[in-house]
């Protein structure tokens, strides 16, 4: 009996040192946590701010965050002031100098990413504009490899000892993407210079990786919702470029499109933007399968 | 002589930026050549085009910098001048990390006297904040608006509606708004969010329950913030208050106040759908003189409904006595319709009735136009 408490104690010990031992990540974003995950491995905790279905943009800042960001060792945001109007409030109320930007724990995984709309002047005039460039960069898998190696960095500041065995899962996920790549583009190769139109200008990384021609956006500049006359214009586009399908956002609701559906008889698409955005999207690789799946269905 | 020295300068200076000049077109010439030359052997290459390493834009040191307008027109029934409009208030911030250490914050106003029609200049806050102190501990050190209760800490741009609660008005007149010091803890609690914060001010000069006193009393205000996240749509959050401070008897006004909060927000939908309950309840003690004391009460609710992208609605009720006679009873309705066009514009109009025993009754209504240039801050949830 007394062997039997002795050896469970031990072993609540030794779980608890190695809980204590992972490095306690927090990611604005699902995609993020699914990269890191895969780069951690065992030796990582994450936890994300923004679930897969949400309009990164819009996140609410709740206390309860605040708690997540107070214990975390690294901070993994997009960047490119997408959560500007979220995350600067949590991580100044967080009281934790290791996540602060500048700081070890603060990783922009946009570091060495080439953008892409990156705008010479900046008016508001012209909706939502990202100062920095299209923030939606991850949507690329090849940026992805970019991200990782930035999350990869992040971690071996942190943890330098776990240096080879990070190293090392960062070279698998490259392989990995690479090999789902050749996978992704075959498929995509019928529809090489396809025209589409989209709901949000979100998918320029998408769109140049593999050869789409997003034709016009629902939104008549970002953030702005669709205007009768923007979807007037949108149905004459669609009619006239023999369109099949227009491409949407889970945050997004559908009654737009679906006006232009029933006008011009085009498919309306929801593809995910982000890990966990549909059930069957439980990493970042599973995104890409998800979303170029659903497109070719859309376009056969 | 002096004449002669000043010419050749002002002439060896025009020269030499002439000489600049020219030496820049020339060079913008070339590079003109050179990157025609780059596009004739882009466009004749079968090579993939090398896209450059991007140099990311604003490298800056300074501040986020913005300015908030809001521009009301009113009516109001019980007034000489029943019509008035204009530019309320005009809101300056400017916002920043000052090291890795702080933060500051600053918001000067410029708000308009509806009688004269002048503009007086205000620092409405401007404080310091650390970003790291040991024990989850955060210290702000300045002019700020105080912890009390769920409105007290809001700007008014950033409200569902456009007049400030009856209940608010009569205990707080346009808020606490004081200089001192505040020192918040993150309660180490794993099962829901927990903040403490106390702060110790000189005691706001113009407020209907306290006044600065000229001696060693002080403004000190207690409030526990209890968060809780009901479900991944759902939040609810209850707040405990405690003021204490010198009133204008020269005495003392202890004021106890509890606050809660629902919030809804589809996470999927949260620019489409939102739901808000709010109430707050004020029992303020206010002494008069060295035996008698009043014990008055206040409060309101409201409910706000996002109906839409852009639309919302907010329905208030309020009922109050006042700090220092709980014989007055007034009772306030009022109904508020925004229109939000983006972040950065939206349009208010807004009904309210006051009656009250002591009083006639009031009637207004509202129009408020708020509009935000350059980079505002996010607000708390």
């Amino acid at each position: 009996m007394k062997l039997k408490t002795l050896f469970i104690i031990l072993a609540c010990i030794g779980t608890s040192a190695v809980y204590a031992a992972k490095i306690n990540v927090v990611t604005t974003t699902s995609d993020l946590k699914s990269i890191t995950e895969f780069i951690g491995r065992d030796k990582v905790d994450v936890s994300s701010i923004a679930t897969g279905y949400q309009n990164p943009h819009f996140v609410d800042p709740k206390p309860s965050y605040i708690i997540k960001l107070s214990k975390a060792d690294m901070f993994v945001t997009v960047g490119l002031d997408l959560e500007t109007g979220w995350s600067p409030q949590l991580l100044s109320s967080s009281r934790n100098l290791k996540i602060q930007k500048g700081s070890n724990g603060y990783v922009d995984a946009s570091a060495g990413v080439t953008l892409l709309q990156v705008p010479s002047t900046i008016n508001r005039g012209e909706g939502d504009i990202h100062i920095f460039g299209n923030p939606h960069y991850w949507l690329d898998p090849i940026n992805g490899k970019q991200v990782a190696k930035n999350i990869c960095d992040g971690l071996e500041k942190i943890s330098p000892e776990n240096r080879a065995f990070f190293e090392a899962n960062l070279k698998t996920f490259d392989d990995k993407i690479d090999l789902k790549m050749k996978e992704w583009t075959m498929k995509m190769v019928p529809y090489k210079g396809i025209k589409i139109v989209a709901y949000h200008n979100e998918w320029c990384y998408f769109e140049q990786r593999f050869g789409l021609e997003i034709v016009d956006f629902l939104e008549p500049k970002p953030g702005i919702p669709p205007t009768p006359t923007q979807l007037v214009k949108i149905i004459s586009e669609v009619k006239s470029n023999a369109i099949k399908v227009i491409i949407s956002s889970p945050y997004f609701t559908t009654s737009s499109s679906e006006v232009v559906s029933k006008q011009t008889g085009a498919k309306t698409i929801v593809l995910g933007t982000s890990v966990g955005a549909f059930d069957s999207i439980r990493d970042y690789f599973d995104l890409f399968d998800y979303d170029i799946d659903k497109l070719i269905q859309g376009l056969k | 002589m002096y004449y002669y020295i000043k010419t050749t300068i002002v002439a060896s200076v025009l020269l030499s930026v002439s000489v600049m000049a020219f030496s820049q077109n020339d060079s913008i010439a070339k590079a003109d050549s050179g990157l025609l030359k780059q596009v004739e052997q882009q466009l004749t290459s079968k090579e993939p085009v090398s896209i450059p390493i991007q140099v990311r834009t604003s490298p800056s040191t300074l501040p986020d910098i913005s300015v908030i307008g809001d521009f009301r027109a009113s009516y109001r029934n019980n007034v000489k001048r029943n019509f008035d409009a204009g530019i309320n208030e005009a809101e300056l911030s400017l916002q920043s990390v000052v090291d890795p250490y702080a933060r500051a914050d600053f918001f000067f106003t410029m708000a308009r006297d509806p009688v004269t029609g002048k503009f007086s200049e205000d620092l409405e806050e401007g404080y310091i904040t650390t970003l790291s102190l040991p024990f989850h501990l955060q210290l702000k050190a300045g002019k700020f608006k105080s912890a009390m209760g769920r409105i007290n800490p809001v700007h008014p741009h950033a409200l569902p509606f456009i007049s400030l609660p009856t209940a608010y008005e009569n205990y707080f007149g346009e808020g606490i708004n004081d200089e001192g010091v505040s020192l918040s803890w993150l309660v180490p609690n794993s099962l829901f969010y927990q903040e403490l914060v106390v702060q110790v001010t000189d005691g706001p000069i113009d407020n209907p329950s306290f006044s600065r006193s000229v001696g060693n009393t002080y403004l000190e205000l207690a409030h526990l913030k209890n968060f809780f996240d009901l479900s991944a749509n759902a939040t609810l959050e209850l707040g405990f208050s405690g003021v204490t401070g010198a009133n204008s008897y020269d005495f003392r006004t202890n004021i106890a106040a509890m606050d809660l909060t629902y919030k809804w927000k589809p996470v999927q939908y949260n620019t489409y759908k939102s739901f808000t309950w709010q109430t707050e309840a004020y029992f303020s003690n206010a002494d008069t003189s060295k035996y008698q004391a009043v014990n008055s009460f206040g409060m309101y609710s409201f409910i706000n409904f996002q109906f839409s992208r852009r639309l919302f609605f907010t329905g208030m009720y309020s009922y109050s006595n006042k700090p220092y006679s709980a014989s007055t009873k007034e009772n306030s309705y009022s109904a508020t319709i925004g229109w939000y066009a983006t972040e950065f514009q939206k349009i208010e109009i807004e009904g309210k009735t006051t009656s009250s025993n002591m009083e006639k009754e009031q009637n207004q209504v509202l129009l408020r136009w708020i509009f935000v240039i350059g980079t505002h801050g996010a607000h708390q949830y």
